[in-house]
């Protein structure tokens, strides 16, 4: 029986079509699971299938009735988020039963009463933790177990919608949870199942959904597949070469080397970087590559290694120094990393270079408005006088100003954490291509770190892929998509590791 | 929207940003041409000489304090830093017979001493600095106790009243001495890269640290100058008085956060201007020499006054009310 329908669902963005007329059935009983690229449309799927977006066109049913149009019918979906978003500062049992009201308590409610009754739930869900226990002490496993056992209080739900739930749980716990998965679908419950990690997918789901681009490329029982399979469906076989942006002048000067860097995210992690060169940094999210590059820019500390910058060792947990020395990290934060929201476009320019801005008394009015609008012209940023207040710029051209006002500094390093997050496609070639640009001809060198594989394999000279932490191999620009998809996602990181030494 | 309409509203909307301390300013020469409508004493000399010089004290506070706000922190130890201050430069002078005009000087360092403690407090033990400095004006205030015996000290040198009673021309010195401190200030904030780095700080800690700025320095030193500023005023307040008393300064951290509110400076960081601070503390000011003035009941007294600070602060909410309202406009069209 199908629980749960979308018809014909079409979700537009600004400048993107989310999702693009996607039909998909869930079936009581069954496990389904989904896969797909970041970007590929899951995220959109699982918000209009849970209420929190309305599509531009196509319908949502649950139990054959119209949910866009009684709301309360998305009630029957139970979503268990991929972060965990419990309440640290209260008991096991108040987040068990939070909002109160769902979960049949009236009135006042009695601590006994829920402490009794959250007993049975945890028993099945095999979480080992005493129901007046805090939140907050509990282990990461038994939390990400705690949710799923929350969104499975409200008696009568239909769909249990997982969201990646096995990325904070030991292989020990994943296996509890996939006995529990399996007893809700003998319950007749629909299960949806997102994840990652093909090899839980074949062990788990009965059935597969691979989504690329928006589009919902393939659908097969899972008996009937395999893995080179379902990557081929991920990456679509033809590969799109059509624009390359990866730097053609890349020196051989070797001008970063990482040894043996271990920070809290991130174990081991060595690598080096060429002058004028684009290195593109590929994993997962959570996989430790923003951390990394902040842990050498200075900005969360680092356990262990050394870092050489120009042959000369690198100081470490100081940002103010590898601002100085050429190091400069754009971050993917940007509204509240990057820009000084507040202050005008002129000033958001002017605040790395201060000291060469400075006349008689002070800083120059005139010196700097100068600066701005050279940087206003050379990236092209929109916008009719430097004295706006950035954030009413657009992203793309916010990021523009944070690239322009990054070169003032004379950088030998550039780190760019997903630089084009929030931006349209347009503006998104023109960094491509300013990026290439400044590896170029400035002889700078380029980290890019990135969650879309396309733009990866379009701009990097060199791709490293991260995984939990780790190096899962090192390619070059031509390397299959496969291989690098593969050791994002964990599959064969033995295999790839022996070969990227 | 057209974009000619759209990049009008974005003029209005940095113009209201702008104007809380100009709408301000018009408020407060409103003020003042009520006030002397209604009561022929306001424009007396002597009232306004009062006047002045009770405002000084706030404004001065309220001058450092802005700082702070800037950074999107404050200081509740502002009162009995000036008091320990204030008490002890008049130890130096009664006590054990120091040259006044050192004990002064001696007694400036130690305010940027206690400022710079507080600082260090802060950013080291990566506190709060709300609390924190609940728990220092406790400290100081604790201090004031154990050395005076809750006793004010008396004898203080006829040498020095003159920077508290004293006047220059028409204008009292106090006031003078503020004057000169928002010079300096609206210098640093304005014309200085520390300045910019402040207002970085309050727009974005994690920005600001992102682009290389070194934010735990920069906070220490604006605690050590709001230290440094809380203990000038404290001992123009002990010349002004002729004695140090531990007293002094008890509704400065409230009054100084209130006049910096008043004057635009935006409590969460990274808006306003100094100068704010100073108009705001005429606003309270006014509004106590008014009551004073009009004969409010002694009981009353109190309470009309916060009533009237409560409105003058709601003013810049009410603007950002309408700047929000625009820019989801904006967004909308």
């Amino acid at each position: 029986m199908k629980v749960l329908e979308a018809h014909d669902i079409t979700k537009l963005f600004p400048g993107v079509v989310a999702l693009d007329s996607v039909d998909v059935a869930f079936e009581a009983g069954r496990i389904h699971c989904i896969i797909g690229e970041n970007g590929a449309g899951k995220s959109t799927l699982i918000k209009c299938l849970t209420g929190v977006y309305e599509p531009e066109k196509g319908e949502v049913l649950i139990d054959g009735q119209n949910a866009l149009k009684n709301k309360a019918l998305f009630d029957k979906v139970a979503y268990v988020p991929q972060e965990i978003d419990l309440f640290g500062y209260m008991s096991v049992a108040e987040n068990l039963f939070l909002p109160y009201e769902k979960s049949g308590f009236k009135g006042l409610v009695n601590q006994k009463v829920l402490e009794e009754r959250a007993v049975p739930l945890l028993e099945r869900f095999r979480i080992p933790v005493k129901p007046d226990e805090l939140v907050r002490d509990i282990s990461v496993s038994s939390q990400q177990l705690l949710q799923i056992a929350r969104a499975t209080v409200h008696e009568d739900y239909e769909v249990l919608m997982l969201d990646e739930p096995t990325t904070s749980l030991t292989t020990e716990d994943t296996q509890i949870l996939f006995e529990i998965i399996r007893e809700i679908q003998a319950d007749n419950k629909a299960v949806i199942f997102i994840s990652h990690k093909l090899e839980e997918i074949f062990q788990l789901g009965s059935e597969l959904t691979v989504f690329r681009n928006g589009k919902k490329v393939a659908y097969s029982e899972i008996k009937d597949i395999d893995i080179p399979w379902v990557i081929s469906q991920m990456t679509g076989r033809k590969v799109i070469q059509d624009q390359r942006y990866c730097s053609a002048k890349v020196s051989d000067d070797v001008l970063l080397e990482v040894e043996h860097l271990t920070g809290e995210r991130f174990t081991d992690i060595s690598f080096h970087l060429k002058k004028g060169e684009i290195l593109g940094f590929s994993g997962l999210v959570g996989a430790g590559r923003s951390e990394l590059m902040q842990a050498i820019f200075g900005y969360l500390p680092v356990y262990s290694g050394k870092v050489k910058l120009d042959g000369e060792e690198w100081k470490l947990g100081d940002t103010n120094y590898s601002v100085k020395h050429g190091f400069i990290y754009l971050p993917e934060e940007r509204k509240k990393q990057g820009i000084l929201p507040e202050l005008s476009i002129r000033e958001n320019i002017s605040i790395s270079v201060l000291e060469k801005l400075q006349s008689g008394i002070g800083i120059s009015r005139k010196k700097e408005s100068e600066l701005a609008q050279e940087v206003i012209d050379t990236y092209d940023v929109k916008t009719p006088d430097s004295d706006k207040a950035i954030q009413f710029l657009s992203g793309g051209n916010q990021q523009k100003v944070i690239i322009g006002r990054s070169m003032c500094c004379e950088p030998k390093v550039l780190v760019f954490d997903e630089p084009t997050k929030g931006i349209d496609v347009g503006t998104k070639a023109e960094i491509y291509r300013l990026m290439k640009e400044l590896a170029e001809e400035k002889n700078i060198g380029i980290i890019l770190i990135s969650s879309e594989m396309e733009e990866v394999k379009k701009c990097s000279n060199r791709i490293i892929a991260l995984y939990e932490g780790k190096k899962a191999g090192e390619y070059d620009a031509e390397a299959d998509k496969e291989a690098i998809l593969s050791a994002i996602i964990g599959v064969n990181t033995k295999e790839n590791q022996l070969k990227s030494e | 929207m057209s974009k000619e309409k759209a990049k009008k509203n974005n003029a209005i909307i940095s113009a209201l940003k702008k104007s809380n301390m100009t709408a301000m300013g018009v408020i407060l020469i409103l003020m003042i041409i009520i006030a002397s409508v209604m009561s022929p004493y306001f424009l007396d000399i002597y009232n306004l000489q009062a006047l002045v010089r009770d405002l000084a004290f706030i404004g001065m506070i309220g001058i450092g304090q802005s700082l702070l706000l800037l950074i999107g922190e404050l200081d509740l130890s502002v009162g009995k830093i000036a008091s320990l201050c204030g008490i002890l430069a008049g130890m130096m002078m009664v006590n054990y017979g120091f040259n006044p005009y050192l004990s002064l000087v001696i007694a400036l360092i130690l305010g940027l001493v206690f400022g710079a403690i507080n600082g260090l407090i802060i950013t080291k033990l990566r506190l709060n600095s709300m609390v924190a400095t609940i728990g220092m004006q406790g400290v100081y205030g604790g201090i004031n106790l154990v050395l005076t015996k809750g006793k004010a000290i008396t004898g203080i040198p006829e040498s020095i009243y003159i920077f508290g009673k004293g006047n220059v021309g028409p204008i009292p010195i106090p006031f003078i001495f503020t004057i000169i401190v928002l010079i300096c200030v609206l210098f640093l904030v304005k014309k200085t890269k520390t300045g910019r780095y402040i207002y970085a700080i309050g727009n974005s800690r994690e920005a600001a640290k992102i682009l290389g700025i070194k934010v735990d320095r920069i906070r220490i030193m604006i605690y050590s100058i709001v230290g440094f500023i809380s203990a000038l005023a404290g001992i123009l307040y002990v010349a002004r008085l002729g004695s140090s008393q531990s007293a002094i300064g008890e509704n400065w951290p409230m009054n100084s956060i209130a006049s910096s509110v008043i004057g635009g400076v935006s409590l969460t960081g990274g808006i306003g201007n100094p100068a704010g601070a100073l108009i705001g503390a005429a606003v309270i000011s006014i509004i106590q020499n008014m009551i004073v003035l009009f004969g409010v009941n002694v009981y009353w007294q109190s309470a009309v006054s916060g009533i009237v600070v409560v409105i003058a602060i709601s003013f810049s909410s009410i603007s950002d009310m309408i700047r929000e309202r625009k820019q989801r406009k904006i967004k909308v069209n």
